[in-house]
């Protein structure tokens, strides 16, 4: 019985890798497996064309092939008998099976090695159940979106989108937001990055899930798969996440590669991920990102409805950055300031942890204690370069043992000295590092 | 080792099924490839008309490939003191795709007797582990 692909789209999501039988003119079969089997639409699928030397020249030969895919919850196998049709090299369907491969290679040190060579698309010409290929099929897990399940997330959404109106600032709104994906749509292990403007890096803002490690770190663009996302200005979904990094691991020893793995953010055990660009138009403000241990657990619906939630997310993190830094981008990565007549005046209210210059309000609580740190230190001793550690360390700064979210205040504290400070300044100085640049004579006084 | 035999038909449409296990007496000069009876009809149909066959052997955990390719020399239904070996292999297989995730009671499930038995006489085999080296004659 010929099968709807769209029936098949477990089969599709890489957990288990697919087969792939081709045959040249003389008769001589060639099997091999295949990472990605993409469903192109309900009559075409595209397989990834990576090291396929002999696969390629078959179908250049005699275009018919078999594919054998599976079901991951079930093991149960599928064949696809398919008439090759093109390959392409650029363009949408290339875009999206690339950008699978890049976030593999890159999470794997494969950057550039490995890499998708061409979409081969294929017309289905018929899709079939192997029968008989289980003797007792194990149960059929019910993943069929219900009626009370949409209605369950539609309201989630109500929530998810309350909490965004009603957040007074930015870390309360990331807050809120990652509070309520855990409980009205159960994703335990998220993290929301946004991308800081001086170093264009993307700076853990929030996370739920993963305790203090998931806070605070870095991640460059392209790098791993919330990197590849943040450059790309796209959704991707992964499943199998362990089958798909061996898979890249392999080329990786066979190539001899030496790159250095990224780190998975996170679940070190996470077998499904789901990460989302957030951008206001083609702006890219931030990431958001959900794993899981669950191989299966990010679905198509997942997908759209936090794609929804991601839009609102980017819209209320934008409308917050904007409120505090009104300056351009371009005026913030300008050189260091040049030391003038210049004299301002700190003044560090101690009763409410305040810090004002020259008589305005400057900032309060931690980052103003940070900042009061940092001014007495260069007074001191002239130090200029510091690192987040030993922020951490200090214990007069009443940072929290448990998710501080130092690398937040600081930004929070970069952006407040740029408005209204620009003789000192705050600039990022590599991974944990920062430095304070003073171009003019600092007074301080504390009441 | 997961398993897998590849065929075609007089007119170039390929077929393939899973394999259970594979032997060989004479280190890789002849195969013995067994494949289940229930999945392997399109097979035993092209085999009769092209005895042209390539076997692929994977270990998943890190996707070491090896393909054999090679001619058909004999088709024979297996016989019942061949039954404890293969499912022997089911068994590993299982225990193989559970070190990766993948629950045992789906390997077990795989219909795989009653199978047959198909010798073929191996003309070539290739490195076709993932990679830059895919597709290097190994012999």
């Amino acid at each position: 019985m010929n099968l709807p692909l769209n029936e098949l789209s477990r089969c599709f999501q890489g957990v288990v890798p697919s087969i792939v039988v081709t045959a040249d003119a003389a008769g001589t079969p060639n099997v091999t497996f295949v990472s990605q089997v993409h469903q192109v639409d309900d009559k075409h699928v595209a397989l990834s064309c990576q090291f396929f030397n002999k696969t390629r020249r078959n179908l250049d030969e005699n275009p018919r092939a078999w594919v054998e895919v599976h079901d991951p919850l079930t093991l149960q196998t599928y064949r696809l008998r398919l008439r090759f049709l093109r390959s392409e090299k650029s363009g949408p369907l290339f875009d999206s099976m690339s950008m699978r491969i890049q976030a593999i290679a890159s999470h794997t040190g494969m950057t550039g090695i490995f890499r998708l060579i061409a979409a081969d698309v294929f017309e289905v010409e018929s899709a079939e159940k192997n029968e008989g290929f289980l003797a007792d099929v194990a149960d059929d897990p019910d993943d069929h979106v219900t009626v009370e399940g949409v209605r369950h997330e539609v309201r989630g959404l109500q929530f998810v989108s309350e909490a965004i109106n009603r957040a007074g600032c930015l870390e309360a709104l990331l807050d809120a937001v990652l509070e309520s994906l855990d409980k009205y749509f159960g994703f335990e292990h998220t993290m929301i990055l946004l991308e800081d403007e001086c170093t264009k890096r993307l700076v853990t803002m929030a996370s739920r899930g993963y305790g203090e490690s998931g806070v605070g770190a870095e991640v460059a663009p392209g790098e791993g798969f919330i990197g590849t996302v943040a450059r790309n200005r796209r959704v991707l979904r992964m499943s199998g996440l362990t089958t798909e990094l061996r898979y890249g691991r392999t080329i990786r020893r066979e190539h001899g590669a030496v790159t250095p793995e990224v780190p998975l953010p996170g679940l070190p055990d996470a077998q499904s991920v789901l990460v989302i660009p957030l951008t206001i138009g083609e702006r890219l403000v931030g990431v958001i990102s959900a794993e899981d241990r669950d191989p299966m657990r990010f679905g198509e619906w997942d997908e759209t409805y936090l794609q929804v939630i991601a839009n609102q997310i980017a819209l209320g993190v934008d409308r917050m950055m904007a409120a505090e830094d009104p300056e351009p981008a371009a005026v913030v990565s300008a050189a260091a300031p040049k030391a003038g007549g210049a004299r301002r005046t700190f003044t560090f209210y101690k009763n409410d942890d305040c810090v004002f210059v020259d008589g305005d309000y400057l900032i309060r609580n931690v980052p103003g204690r940070i900042l009061w740190k940092l001014l007495g230190d260069f007074q001191r001793e002239g130090r200029t370069e510091f690192s987040n550690r030993e922020l951490r360390l200090d214990e007069s700064l009443g940072l929290p043992a448990i998710k501080d979210n130092l690398e937040s205040r600081l930004i929070l504290l970069r952006k407040r000295l740029d408005e209204k400070c620009g003789d000192v300044r705050i600039v990022p100085a590599g991974r944990g590092r920062f430095e304070l640049q003073v171009s003019a004579a600092v007074e301080l006084v504390e009441k | 080792m997961s398993i897998f035999v590849g065929t075609v038909s007089p007119d170039g449409r390929p077929a393939g099924c899973r394999g259970i296990a594979v032997t060989s007496p004479d280190h890789l000069k002849t195969v013995t490839v067994y494949v289940p009876m229930a999945t392997s009809r399109d097979v035993l149909t092209n085999i009769a008309a092209n005895k042209r066959l390539a076997i692929v052997g994977t270990y998943p955990p890190d996707h070491s490939t090896m393909q054999l390719k090679g001619t058909t020399t004999a088709v024979r239904l297996a016989s019942d003191d061949e039954a404890e070996f293969l499912d022997y292999r089911i068994e590993r297989f299982a225990d193989m795709l559970h070190a990766i995730g993948i629950p045992r009671r789906n390997a077990r499930a795989i219909n795989h007797w009653p199978a047959f038995a198909i010798d073929m006489k191996v003309d070539e085999i290739f490195e076709q582990t993932p990679g830059p080296n895919a597709g290097m004659p190994l012999r």
